[in-house]
């Protein structure tokens, strides 16, 4: 059955919209949203346990040292997830001021992966509420560490955003920064696939990198998953 | 590189690299998007560029690594709430089906492999691994699609 090949040759012959490299270099000098600056706008408060406030009126820190470690870490984990440099968060999260329903929500929405999106119905459902989707909407919107906690990910049922902590033009701009930022990187010379943001891999040059859509992926060509920032147990 | 070459360069393979995302994402929106986000980062990565790379293998990585992180944010029916993809209306529905039974790794280097006629060692560059491991992926894609198309419902697989 070499018709295979003939057909394969076929169904690979290259053609290309009109005017696509046009379109594609319009937007080359065009300057990047700008996300660098929110992270020194925000206020990041910590306690022993975690994160446990995050909003956009500056300042924050811990009562004690290893709070204020903690704040500093979210600051800076933050600030390299604005510059596309990190796609997860090992700073941990105290949600201890969050009620029953609304812990279960946050703790589900930690649950959607990097530049994916979920309705507010959908996780309404995945949390056993099926009917309560507006109720997520509210505990999402009483987040009290976004971004960490990315409820910017839940959007609305008929494709529009719906409403954000931080505003609706910084929900879509986080997405689009999530689009276009990958979650698994490999490296080619190492043969090993971290996390986006492990320290492994941001020493990884650019030439090298090649990303993969899952472990299995990357496991099936040869890789092996980073120690470190073990991308095995991740939810994808 | 300067901005000129670059954008030769970009004609001269803007039709390649769309067909190789159109076949893996299955849409033309998806696949211009892919293509789009692949030039911009290599343009404003030109002055890096290594002549060391062939141009094509540095922009099919670049391509590669686009359309495979899309494909990552796919979740199977139900899971997800994104847009929902045009459908894919000039494809030949029993390719379209057979191809998606690939495994996302193997149908990469399908596509790259008949849209350009990379070699082997081409390929191996392009997504970092070994010239066996191209030559093993490659027989199991085809075995698959072989399968596929022959039998119609059943994937091939063991």
């Amino acid at each position: 059955m070499d018709d295979l090949e003939t057909t394969l040759t076929r169904y690979f012959r290259p053609g290309a919209p009109r005017g696509l490299v046009d379109r594609a270099l319009r937007g080359a000098h065009a300057d990047a949203p700008d996300l660098a600056g929110l992270v020194e706008r925000l206020r990041i408060d910590a306690t022993e346990r975690g994160v446990s406030w995050i909003r956009q009126d500056g300042g924050g820190g811990g009562a004690t040292a290893p709070a204020r470690r903690l704040a500093e870490q979210a600051r800076r984990e933050i600030g390299e997830y604005l510059d596309g440099r990190r796609a997860f968060f090992t700073v941990p999260v105290d949600l201890a001021g969050a009620g029953e329903f609304q812990a279960r929500v946050l703790d589900e929405a930690r649950r959607i992966g990097f530049g994916e999106v979920v309705s507010y119905a959908e996780l309404a459902r995945r949390i056993g509420r099926p009917r309560a989707a507006r109720a997520v909407g509210n505990a999402l919107g009483a987040n009290p560490v976004p971004v960490i906690v990315p409820c910017h990910r839940v959007v609305r049922g008929d494709g529009t955003w719906g409403h954000y902590l931080f505003g609706e033009r910084l929900k879509t701009r986080l997405l689009a920064l999530e689009r276009s930022t990958p979650a698994l990187v490999g490296c080619a010379t190492t043969r090993i696939v971290c996390r986006h943001g492990c320290a492994h891999e941001q020493r990884v040059r650019e030439d090298r990198r090649v990303v993969f859509a899952s472990v299995e992926d990357a496991e099936s060509v040869g890789y092996r998953p980073c120690r470190a920032c073990r991308p095995a147990v991740i939810a994808h | 590189m300067d901005e000129r070459t670059f954008a030769r360069l970009a004609e001269e393979y803007a039709a390649r690299l769309y067909t190789v995302a159109f076949r893996m994402l299955g849409n033309r929106a998806d696949a211009e998007d892919a293509v789009q986000r692949t030039l911009l980062k290599c343009f404003a990565a030109r002055r890096s560029y290594s002549p060391r790379w062939a141009a094509s293998t540095w922009l099919y990585r670049a391509l590669a690594n686009v359309c495979i992180d899309e494909l990552r944010r796919r979740r199977p029916a139900g899971a997800a709430a994104p847009p929902a993809p045009a459908p894919p209306a000039v494809e030949p529905v029993d390719l379209a089906r057979a191809r998606d039974r690939v495994p996302r790794e193997a149908r990469l280097l399908l596509a790259l492999r008949y849209v350009d006629g990379l070699s082997y060692q081409d390929l191996a560059r392009v997504r970092g691994i070994s010239i066996n491991t191209v030559k093993s992926q490659l027989a199991r894609g085809k075995a698959i699609l072989k399968a596929a198309l022959a039998g119609g419902g059943d994937d091939g697989r063991p």
